[in-house]
């Protein structure tokens, strides 16, 4: 058959529209097009066969559901970014560095995998190593000029780094938002409650227990009134849980930051390379990470105490205060860093910086193993065997997902002065799903609490663009921007900040004709305010033009729907009137004449109303 | 071995023949067959085959008439523990009882795949909470639906005061029951159900069958 008697046919056919335009779509491809995307899904079915692939995800989500799968699948995410950014920065900085490299002459002991200092100092690992010449292999060859390199490499890279996050926030949020006005009722929760991907026993019979309690607390939650004086006891309640969990974060950070200091002052003073003086260097990642550790216990143990209206409400406030610790240590160690060690009279200030990042994502990691250890195996082994009413273990999802948050963002924090932190914290990753995976098939029973994961996807999504990435941004910045670098060591020693290697190029450039353009871009858009004033203008201006038309939305869609309420209205009005007309014509008593008229007005009714019928599904 | 000639042939004839809403899918397993490897078709038929090896003939050529009974599909380890797994084999099968043919099975999975388009699960997903097949989910609909999300915890009062609350929040048009329409809408405000819950986890060489058709 030819393409238009095709077209026919399915136009004949019976069925809705859409099938018709899938039957079409179905046997009128063609053929290059699809070879083309066969190529494109057998790479990604091969890339899929990895280890890490899809089989072990789906056996993760039939045995404990959706809401566990989504921390593995961000976990994947997350392992896939680094991945990427390790290939950016070690085939545009630590490559071309290698190939220039000075030789070491430190001797290596073992200690330095977690002190991350000796030898390891003198490597590609840190700033301070890198050159700031021009490097080139042979004399008069093609030259490769590291500070510009350096510089570009971490500006760009954040760049993208930006662009992805915004898009995967957008995209998550265009796919799991609500809209908050419709109040999600029971009818949707009763109707798409049920995860078909669940299939173990204990499982389904755990979802049906959740779902039984979640109606039942439903009907009688109506009824709940507090009168005066139990309202006044639950805020003050609520108060004094929050004075008590800021209160903490702000103890800890202080302990964090004059332990820092005296810290400093120990590095400074001496150089004694003995294993006291390496020891005393891992108690300040230590004590961070055993904060990180046990703190969150302590929130949920206060959320325990509040009696919270309903259980996500309890999460949410739990997950905000672990939330608030975490960044408040990330942020007093970045102040630490930047204000003391920066202005301290250390040799290479951004190497020390890059060396307690390093020993505080390596001490983080063991942390995280220690955790799985004892919170997911040793409590298995206390729950049926020593204290059988505590039963198995739940994979905590909230805390593990901070977890992972807080170690992107230290890395992100690092990279600037430690290059090849990317690729530890991938090959931690790495080990860290697997030991996740293992501990939770092994010990781990499937979680009872309620647990909404499209919108806590979209909530880690935010969490991790706003507070950590934009974070590490303005950090970023400051160090570019307002620090002087070190005199001796690293790509930009000499200058009086990192950015006056790019505004020296720019100079450089003026002298010659070809390159006119790039100083022109540099002054007028880049670094002219009035440029970015305009940008911000017109973004604000696009931005309010889409929430009115959002908002016009919305009233159609009121309107729609009083439409279809009135329409099913009309309909039944109708069939009654047809019922009583239907009646009179059997009625005996009526001259023939005027049986025949309603009879018609009766044939007339119903075609309009099968008209009708038809019309509305064809909407 | 199963000659893969014979089942393009087989499913041709019931792409020409059955034009509808399973099928307009199995066209998407046609086109997968040309040009797919043996193995990973030849897995989907071994599923199938597995199920009562001396009925399902490995040969296609002529077009055999086989249709495995609900009893052994609702044994298969994907739906095994799944409370609603008659309504899902009964919503596939082309006579209404549960007994599937090799094309309905073909559909069953390819519908409640990853791959599969969300107006077609929609179509699905009601029809597998209409259990009394009147084309309308009406409240003896819901109730079963409630006993089987359940296992039958709740009173007969909470289950008649839900039953009634869900059908006044979702009936638009008034007649009692939550026709097609009402229901899509009611889905429209849960927006991963389509998406990451109502599907099986099927083995990984069937989600490479749809990737590849599409």
């Amino acid at each position: 058959m030819s393409t238009s008697e095709r077209i026919k046919a399915i136009q004949k056919m019976p069925g809705t529209m859409k099938k018709k335009r899938e039957i079409r779509f179905v046997s009128l491809s063609s053929f290059a097009l699809q070879s083309f995307r066969r190529f494109g899904n057998s790479l990604s079915e091969y890339f899929h066969l990895l280890p890490l692939g899809h089989k072990t995800l789906k056996i993760i989500g039939a045995n404990f559901g959706t809401s566990v799968l989504s921390y593995f699948i961000f976990l994947k995410w997350l392992l896939a970014f680094n991945f990427f950014s390790f290939v950016i920065n070690f085939s545009f900085i630590t490559v071309p560095q290698l190939v220039a490299a000075e030789p070491n002459n430190l001797s290596f002991t073992g200690l330095e995998l977690f002190t991350g200092a000796g030898y390891f100092q003198e490597t590609v690992l840190y700033y301070g190593f890198y050159s700031n010449a021009t490097i080139s292999k042979t004399e008069n060859g093609p030259s490769y000029n590291m500070q510009l390199a350096y510089i570009f490499t971490v500006g760009i890279y954040f760049v993208i780094c930006f662009l992805i996050l915004l898009f995967s926030m957008a995209k998550s949020f265009c796919r799991n938002f609500i809209n908050p006005q419709i109040h999600s009722g029971i009818a949707s929760k009763l109707l798409c409650i049920w995860d078909f991907n669940i299939t173990n026993e204990k499982a389904v019979k755990l979802k049906q227990k959740n779902i039984s309690m979640q109606i039942k607390v439903q009907n009688t939650g109506e009824v709940l009134n507090f009168s005066a004086t139990e309202r006044v006891v639950r805020i003050v309640i609520h108060l004094v849980c929050w004075v008590a969990s800021l209160g903490t974060a702000v103890a800890a950070c202080a302990g964090v930051y004059f332990l820092s200091i005296n810290n400093l002052k120990e590095v400074v003073k001496g150089h004694k390379n003995d294993l006291e003086s390496q020891a005393a260097m891992l108690v300040l990642p230590i004590v961070a990470s055993v904060l990180n550790t046990f703190m969150p216990f302590f929130y949920s143990w206060l959320g325990h105490l509040e009696r919270f209206q309903t259980p996500g409400h309890q999460i949410y406030v739990t997950i905000t205060r672990n939330i608030i610790l975490k960044i408040s240590i990330v942020g007093i160690l970045c102040y630490y860093w930047l204000n003391i060690v920066a202005a301290s009279e250390s040799q290479c200030w951004e190497t020390l910086v890059g060396q307690d990042i390093y020993r505080l994502v390596l001490v983080d990691f063991i942390f995280c193993l220690l955790g799985s250890f004892f919170g997911e195996f040793l409590r298995r082994i206390i729950g049926t065997i020593v204290c059988v009413n505590l039963g198995l273990p739940e994979f905590d999802i909230g805390r593990n997902v901070l977890d992972l948050i807080y170690a992107q963002t230290l890395t992100w924090v690092g990279i600037l002065f430690s290059p090849l932190l990317p690729g530890i914290q991938m090959i931690s990753f790495s080990i860290v799903f697997y030991v996740k995976k293992v501990s939770l098939m092994m010990n781990c029973q499937p979680p009872r609490k309620v647990w909404r994961t499209a919108q806590m996807t979209t909530s880690f999504m935010f969490l991790l663009f706003f507070p950590s990435f934009l974070g590490v941004l303005s950090v970023i910045g400051v160090t570019i921007w307002r620090l002087k670098p070190s005199e001796e060591c690293g790509p930009f020693r000499g200058l009086s900040s990192m950015y006056d290697a790019v505004s020296e190029w720019i100079k450089i450039l003026e002298n010659y004709t070809a390159s006119k353009w790039v100083v022109w871009i540099y002054h007028n858009l880049i670094t002219s305010e009035l440029f970015f004033f305009i940008l911000s203008v017109v973004v604000l201006i696009i931005t309010y033009l889409y929430w009115q038309i959002t908002e016009g939305r919305k009233t159609v869609i009121k309107l729609l729907q009083k439409q279809i309420t009135n329409e099913g209205k009309e309909k039944r009005l109708l069939l009654e009137k047809l019922w009583e007309l239907q009646r009179k014509t059997e009625n005996p008593s009526m001259p023939r004449g005027q049986g025949q008229q309603v009879s018609l007005i009766v044939q007339v009714l119903l075609f309009q109303l099968r008209a009708w019928y038809d019309f509305m599904g064809f909407l | 071995m199963l000659h893969i000639g014979s089942v393009k042939r087989c499913l041709v004839t019931h792409l020409k023949l059955h034009i509808g809403v399973r099928s307009s899918y199995a066209g998407y397993c046609i086109k997968a067959l040309f040009f797919s490897k043996r193995w990973e078709f030849d897995g989907l038929h071994g599923r199938y085959h597995e199920m009562a090896p001396n009925v399902v003939p490995m040969d296609y050529t002529k077009d055999p008439d086989v249709k495995l009974p609900m009893q052994l599909i609702i044994n298969m380890p994907e739906l095994k523990e799944n409370p609603f797994r008659e309504r899902i084999v009964e919503s596939f099968s082309e006579d209404g009882e549960g007994s599937l043919s090799f094309n309905d099975f073909v559909d069953m999975f390819s519908v409640l795949s990853e791959m599969a388009p969300r107006e077609l699960k929609a179509i699905y997903a009601f029809k597998i909470y209409d259990f009394n097949t009147d084309n309308f989910i009406c409240k003896s609909d819901l109730e079963k639906t409630l006993n089987k999300l359940t296992r039958e915890e709740l009173t007969a009062e909470e289950i008649t005061l839900v039953c009634e609350k869900v059908i006044e929040e979702a009936d638009m048009d008034g007649d009692g029951k939550l026709g097609f329409a009402d229901f899509e809408n009611m889905i429209s405000k849960a927006p991963d159900f389509l998406r990451d819950l109502l599907k099986t986890t099927m083995t990984l060489f069937f989600h490479t069958l749809i990737k590849l058709s599409t």
